[in-house]
């Protein structure tokens, strides 16, 4: 039944969707700030996972948590020395630098890794389980698995732990929360860093699926968008439901009215929440 | 593996800043030789932007083309030699800006012969200045006829018509295959892969076969799952997919996830970038026939400064440390036909060289070269080819041909 393989595709997209979006969500919902580094920090992951695997043999699932420590360090570390200097200042400023910072990190990519395509092929290859007619590659339920317990693990971080809950405050209320002892600057670092962190964990997990290459990252920075304002700033559980929203949209929309409409859609839908539900699904002030 | 990694990080670094190099010393680059013993060429390319990969190949083939002429001390021109210099300038991959390149190549840089920015759109664009001045130009990646329809006088394509590529695949795989009849077409919604589809839309009709899946993909697509599902529905028996190597590459890793296979499968234009096999894998890439209007693999004997393609393979291998794509290989001989027209009419003054490329017929290390009254190439059959195990073999042109189709894409 296509139907089927049409529905299981949209779901899997979804995942991916979601664990590109989460971190930027974050940064947005809590910082307010619109992070366009966000889809070159996923391709660095990816190139991470690639070099990993090239050079040590180590699949991209291990280089997931090498990705989180390392890039969790130069997210706080732009955020602390960077973007802390303009962060109180219209989100034009901040825009205007991720951006400025974003075309450095592109052309130091080019620089380096150069322009070409490339691609992380296991060896043995995963392949694909069916279920009667209808089949699921290995590296997008593994990479869809590890989105999820990010995903989760992010929630449990926020809601449980006391940084998680110092992060919300500042979102929910930043003068309270100075006045209750945050330390304000620091938070915001930490919560850059662990944005950085996200995406690039999404990262390494998309180097089995995707392509790599520089320019990638627009791509999955128009994704990190449009999931985000489907499912509603600053939540993770609309950060899920966002990207899910959009695998689904796109992929029956794909059958039923043509792939050429496909990226048209999810841009339209993007527009229809803005008009008719700005705060997305989930979207509400900070994390509970 | 890593070894391969870093060092092509560092041929990219290098590359990259010898870029930086030549665009500093672009104003004082041959300042040293005497202004009346060299030919200068003016060649507008989009070093920065969005086509700059393309720029970068574009750049290698004329560098190798230059190195070779000046070695064996220069170009012909009646009974002296003259040295060669190619003047680029940076069009930052906007057309506007290509035909402005254009003119100042002309009236500053005071170049004595032009060749034509990247692609068909800009050749177009730009020939206007090259008609304006009456400047004998070639075009290296010009394909579509629409470019060449009014019959330009100083407009030269060393491309053949987009009709020309494909057609020759359609009686080799009915031969293979006498069952053929269910053909399914995915399409890049963009500027050349729909002139292409469009090519083989006609070759499919006057072949008598049943397109049983027409669709097109957006630009950034990241996913082609539901479509292939859908393709894989219709059970076609040849697969045409047209688009660049980063959709190309993703489409093929998504019909591996999704078991789909098909006897035949075409793909324009990855297959012909060396990218592809690395990026693909040999098994994902085994059997896919591609098409372009150059390969490495083909073996022509020529009169150029190359002698053969053999001789050009070795002089790019020994400058640069790879093999040439089809990507540079276009550049240099729309430099060696211009060369050859210059040797051919004995003197660089424009009309005398202008006649000389409309009665060009050379033998070129890229195959023979010849032009239509309109102005495009029409003397050689762009070589179609099958990776095979890693490897491209070209079936056809038979003249270059290696190896036979092996049908079946898993």
């Amino acid at each position: 039944m296509i139907f089927y393989q049409v529905l299981v595709n949209g779901v899997v997209l979804g995942s991916l969707y979601a664990c590109i979006a989460v971190g930027f969500s974050l940064v947005w919902g809590v910082l307010n700030i619109i992070n366009l580094m966000h889809g070159s920090f996923i391709v660095l992951g990816a190139y991470l996972a690639l070099l990993a695997y090239s050079s040590l043999g180590l699949a991209p699932w291990w280089t997931v948590a090498v990705a989180a420590v390392l890039f969790f360090g130069v997210g706080y570390l732009i955020q602390r020395f960077l973007i802390n200097r303009v962060v109180a200042a219209p989100v034009m400023l901040s825009l205007t630098l991720t951006f400025g910072l974003d075309l450095i990190i592109q052309n130091a990519m080019i620089y380096f890794f150069k322009a070409d395509y490339r691609a992380l092929n296991l060896n043995p290859a995963l392949g694909s389980v069916a279920l009667g007619t209808v089949v699921v590659p290995v590296d997008r339920l593994i990479a869809t698995i590890f989105a999820l317990l990010l995903t989760f693990a992010l929630y449990v971080v926020l809601r449980k732990s006391r940084i998680g809950r110092a992060i919300v405050a500042v979102r929910v209320d930043q003068d309270a929360a100075r006045l209750l002892g945050v330390d304000i600057r620091s938070i915001y670092a930490i919560a850059f860093g662990i944005g950085t962190a996200m995406a690039a964990s999404a990262g390494t997990l998309l180097a089995l699926t995707f392509p790599i290459a520089p320019v990638v990252s627009y791509a999955f920075l128009g994704k990190a968008f449009v999931v985000c304002v489907l499912g509603g700033l600053g939540s993770v559980p609309g950060a899920v439901l966002g990207g899910l929203l959009l695998g689904l949209v796109e992929s029956f929309g794909s059958y039923a009215i043509g792939p050429e409409f496909a990226v048209m859609l999810s841009f339209g839908l993007l527009i229809a929440f803005l008009i008719a539900r700005p705060q997305g699904i989930l979207g509400r002030r900070g994390f509970e | 593996m890593s070894y391969a990694f870093v060092r092509s990080g560092l041929v990219a670094a290098r590359s990259a800043l010898a870029v930086l190099i030549a665009g500093a010393g672009l104003g004082l680059s041959g300042a040293s030789v005497h202004a009346a013993d060299v030919i200068k060429f003016g060649a507008p390319l989009p070093l920065t932007g969005a086509l700059s990969p393309e720029a970068v190949k574009a750049k290698q083939g004329f560098e190798v083309w230059m190195d070779m002429v000046n070695k064996a001390g220069g170009i012909k021109v009646g009974d002296r030699k003259m040295k060669v210099e190619v003047v680029f300038v940076d069009y930052q991959s906007s057309t506007p800006k290509a035909v402005q390149a254009a003119e100042s190549l002309i009236t500053q840089e005071k170049v004595d012969f032009l060749f034509s920015p990247h692609g068909s759109g800009a050749a177009k664009a730009a020939s206007n200045v090259s008609e304006k001045y009456k400047v004998p130009t070639v075009a290296a990646t010009a394909s579509s006829t629409q470019v060449f329809d009014q019959k330009p006088k100083y407009l030269f394509g060393t491309y053949t018509p987009n009709e020309t590529l494909l057609g020759p695949l359609f009686p080799l795989v009915k031969a293979k295959l006498p069952t053929l009849k269910k053909v399914a077409l995915y399409t890049r919604n963009d500027l050349f892969p729909l002139s292409l589809a469009q090519a083989i839309e006609n070759n499919i009709k006057e072949s008598g076969l049943e397109v049983v899946f027409n669709e097109k993909f957006a630009i950034n697509t990241l996913d082609h799952s539901s479509a292939l599902s859908q393709l894989k529905g219709a059970q076609p028996d040849w697969i045409f997919v047209t688009g660049y190597i980063n959709d190309n590459l993703l489409i093929r890793k998504q019909m591996i996830d999704q078991r789909l296979q098909a006897p035949v499968v075409t793909m324009i234009t990855g297959p012909s970038f060396p990218e592809f096999v690395k990026a693909a894998g040999v098994a994902g890439s085994e059997n896919i026939t591609g098409a372009a209007w150059w390969d490495a693999a083909v073996r022509y004997k020529s009169d150029d400064v190359f002698g053969s393609t053999e001789g050009y393979l070795r002089a790019f291998k020994e400058k640069f440390g790879s093999t040439p794509d089809y990507g540079s290989a276009s550049y240099t001989v729309a430099a060696v036909a211009l060369q050859m027209a210059i040797e051919r009419a004995g003197s660089i003054d424009r009309e005398k060289v202008r006649d000389a490329l409309a009665k060009l017929n050379v033998n070129t290390f890229f195959g023979p070269i010849h032009f239509n009254e309109m102005g495009q190439a029409d003397s050689y059959s762009p070589p179609i080819f099958q990776l095979q195990n890693g490897k491209t073999v070209v079936l056809y042109p038979p003249s270059v041909k290696q190896g036979e189709l092996h049908l079946g894409v898993k």
